[in-house]
């Protein structure tokens, strides 16, 4: 059954390209344009075997995901799947109704997203501006800043267990004892965990950042600020008058990245705390309900709603700060 | 004419491509033969571990033996090696996407509290009539779901307290009365922690930390069971009344004290046991190579450690569990040829080999296993044979084992009522879902 769907789906999709190379070579015939049909058969049978594995590898699964969310899919049993409507998005709102671990991973997923997104492009963007000129030893700050990011997150989340340690020989709390602070159980705290990791993901992510904006810093013309200097604007107005402007675009492809970055977070609560109300996320527990409790059907469901929510919040993202023309 | 020819040429070229490319993936669906190019009945086994690791080496060990014995019978038994690279999920997710593509192998080896669930959608089969009941007894646990027989163990496990033989000393205890088949009691097992705490010293790693996989779960469930308490009805699909229930949150409300009282915490570092600074540790079997290798400064020898069985209350339990082998539900109708390679592993000699590799306890009664009297092997064979008890049996395990770990993660700062009221609720909510499947 599984593979009929697959054949289906895959056929319709390849139906579907075979229909945009046949109008492409109709409407290359009509406009005359300079290169025949043998040239644009020949540039689409180069691109058919990325094509064909991006149908298969992305839009296979996106589109069996979208087909999930309607089924009472459970791992252990797909011969039994059975379409049921809209029950799961029911149960879902439901669960948000009741405060269940749904209504918690969305405030934790909010919290993370409210923390990491000013934090880490705030530090992405200092740490750009700090290693953007060229005196020596900027390459070693560029390098270490880089560093965290090419470490696997799974390295730095038992990195930063072993520094937030609860013993008395945490690093963090080694470093408490010496002012005579007990120690603390940073993680387990209910209240504070969610910023730790908050904290951790800005660290690990903002030299990926920081390098886009070093580029971004690059293309600013020099005499843009020499003129400002002459007519006597200070450093600071340098940075608002002229930087940022000219940042826009680099910021509107940040902004957007690190968003959706964000918004999926699920590999730090998962080795930092496992499955807890007060760190689980929406990615988290989209994991846990198809996985560890076999609920594909459900966690499809979320992650439609998912999908829906974070298109709509890019899309007012990308008109607010679109650069104007 | 000929452009246009050449055009539609291009796009059956291209349309072949695609087609050969999701026709790989499509294979899949297709079956692949049980009998070889020299006639014999192949059977496949999956197993859940490195093919280059100890245990690998043992199995792939038997399975050459298997097919030496068996050669005249025409039966081969084909092993695969699964490594769970990240954990058992992504094992059990390419057993499921094999039973997908109709690939799943005959025999499969799955983690026993998988046995429910697995038995209720018939991934594994009923080995109930395959199994010989000489043979069932041998074992000192099996996998059972609602009286059928699913599974049979490769091997056991049990855990106690490790202890530190130099401060309990120190403390003024004599622990040498508390034996696998005469267990101490939890009111004793506070007054050693309260001896050891007035000596300056932490008294016990209960491994409350372990809550981020199933550590937590396996090595603290046989104080709910020796409080009187369960955790779900008989069938597995009512976890209300049994999880929350007063015996429950008796041997809840001991863990708790142990944190409130200061004997254990949440905060021990995970080698403060071995570099002396806590009393006990509460651990598996395989902590024993760790201390008679690893941390020799601290135990030079054996006379410098030993090993305390788990405390009892209303009745005695201990932990069990390990990895097992099942039969599975896959196209191969006839589970003749496969029952004998099933039976082949577990034979008291597969038992030995593999056991003697991976230093975990023979799951086999009959296997000769020459621990010494009184050593911490021989303490945690005889707690096993006599005290053990298994995780529930449920369906919903994965949600009991989850809850199990939030409610020993929120124990030191919340309600216990409060706390097992919900927990207990959330497995039940599961559990319907389920139920309603049936």
């Amino acid at each position: 059954m599984l593979w009929l769907i697959t054949g289906i789906v895959a056929a319709a999709l390849f139906a579907a390209l075979m229909a945009v190379v046949i109008k492409d070579i109709v409407v290359a015939k009509k406009k005359k344009v300079r290169y025949g049909v043998r040239e644009s058969v020949s540039a689409y049978l180069l691109l058919a075997p990325a094509t064909i594995l991006a149908l298969i590898f992305v839009m296979l699964p996106i589109v069996y995901s979208l087909g999930y969310a309607f089924t009472d899919y459970y791992l252990l049993e797909p011969d039994y799947m059975q379409f049921i409507g809209f029950e799961n998005f029911i149960k879902i709102f439901e669960s948000i109704g009741k405060q269940g671990m749904i209504y918690h991973a969305i405030i934790n997923t909010l919290k993370f997203v409210v923390g990491v997104v000013p934090l880490q492009i705030g530090l992405a963007l200092g740490l750009a501006l700090f290693v953007n000129n060229k005196r020596k030893g900027t390459g070693i700050f560029k390098v270490c800043y880089f560093a965290p990011v090419v470490i696997s997150l799974t390295i730095t989340a038992q990195l930063w267990l072993q520094i937030l340690s609860p013993s008395e020989t945490g690093l963090l709390n080694s470093i408490l004892g010496w002012f005579g602070v007990p120690p603390q159980d940073f993680i387990r705290n209910e209240e504070g965990a969610i910023w730790w990791i908050v904290l951790l993901s800005a660290w690990q992510g903002c030299g990926y950042q920081m390098l886009i904006f070093l580029s971004g810093l690059s293309n600013i013309r020099q005499d843009l600020y020499e003129a400002a200097s002459l007519d006597g604007a200070n450093k600071w107005q340098q940075f608002l008058h002229i930087t940022v402007p000219a940042l826009r675009s680099t910021f509107l492809f940040i902004v957007i990245t690190v968003f959706v970055g964000a918004s999926r977070v699920m590999v730090q609560p998962m080795l930092m705390t496992d499955e807890k109300p007060h760190t689980i996320t929406i990615s988290y527990w989209m994991y846990l309900e198809g996985y560890r409790y076999r609920e594909v059907g459900y966690s499809a469901a979320m992650a439609l709603l998912m999908t829906i929510v974070m298109g709509a919040i890019t899309l007012v993202q990308r008109t607010v700060l679109r650069e104007k023309d | 004419m000929k452009k246009i020819f050449k055009a539609i040429s291009s796009l059956a070229l291209t349309a072949m491509l695609a087609c050969s490319v999701i026709g790989a993936v499509g294979c899949g669906g297709s079956t692949t033969s049980d009998v070889d190019e020299e006639g014999n009945t192949v059977i496949k086994i999956a197993f859940h571990v490195d093919k280059e690791s100890a245990e690998g080496k043992a199995y792939a060990k038997r399975i050459s033996a298997f097919n030496t014995a068996y050669k005249d019978q025409k039966i081969k038994a084909s092993a695969s090696y699964i490594a769970r690279s990240a954990g058992a999920t992504d094992y059990e997710t390419t057993l499921i996407n094999q039973q997908n593509s109709n690939k799943l192998a005959d025999i499969i080896t799955f983690d026993a509290p998988n046995c429910a669930s697995y038995a209720q959608s018939k991934l594994i089969y009923d080995i109930s009539n395959i199994v010989p009941s000489s043979v069932k007894s041998d074992f000192i646990t099996v996998n059972e779901y609602q009286g059928k027989l699913y599974g049979l163990p490769i091997q056991e496990s049990s855990a106690g307290f490790f202890y530190n033989k130099a401060l309990f000393a120190q403390a003024g205890i004599d622990a040498s009365g508390y034996t696998a088949e005469n267990p101490w009691t939890f009111a004793q097992f506070k007054e050693v922690c309260g001896k050891l705490k007035s000596a300056g010293i932490t008294p016990v790693d209960m491994r409350m930390d372990a809550t981020q996989d199933e550590m937590a779960t396996y090595l603290l469930y046989p104080f709910i069971y020796a409080a009187g308490g369960s955790f779900v009805s008989e069938d597995g699909y009512t976890a209300t009344g049994y999880f929350n229930s007063q015996e429950s949150k008796k041997g809840f409300q001991f863990l708790k004290d142990l944190v409130t009282e200061g004997y254990t915490s949440y905060a021990i570092g995970a080698t403060d046991f071995f570099t002396g600074s806590v009393g006990m540790y509460l651990s598996s079997g395989w902590t024993i190579p760790d201390i008679d290798s690893k941390y020799t400064s601290t135990f030079p020898d054996r006379n410098s450690w030993g090993l305390l069985p788990y405390p009892q209350d209303v009745q005695k339990a201990s932990a069990t569990g390990s990895w097992s082998y099942a039969i599975t539900n896959n196209h191969h109708k006839d589970k003749s040829k496969i029952k004998e390679l099933l039976l082949w592993m577990v034979t008291p000699e597969s038992s030995k080999v593999i056991t003697d590799a991976t230093g975990m306890i023979p799951a086999r009664r009959s296997v000769e296993t020459n621990y010494e009297a009184g050593s911490p092997e021989d303490v945690l064979m005889k707690q096993l044979q006599s005290t053990g008890v298994q995780r529930p049996v449920t369906v919903g395990y994965p949600a009991f084992s989850s809850n199990f770990r939030s409610v020993i993660y929120g124990l030191g700062d919340n309600d216990l009522t409060t706390l097992l009221n919900a927990r207990a609720n959330d497995i039940q909510d599961r559990l319907d879902v389920l139920a309603s499947r049936n």
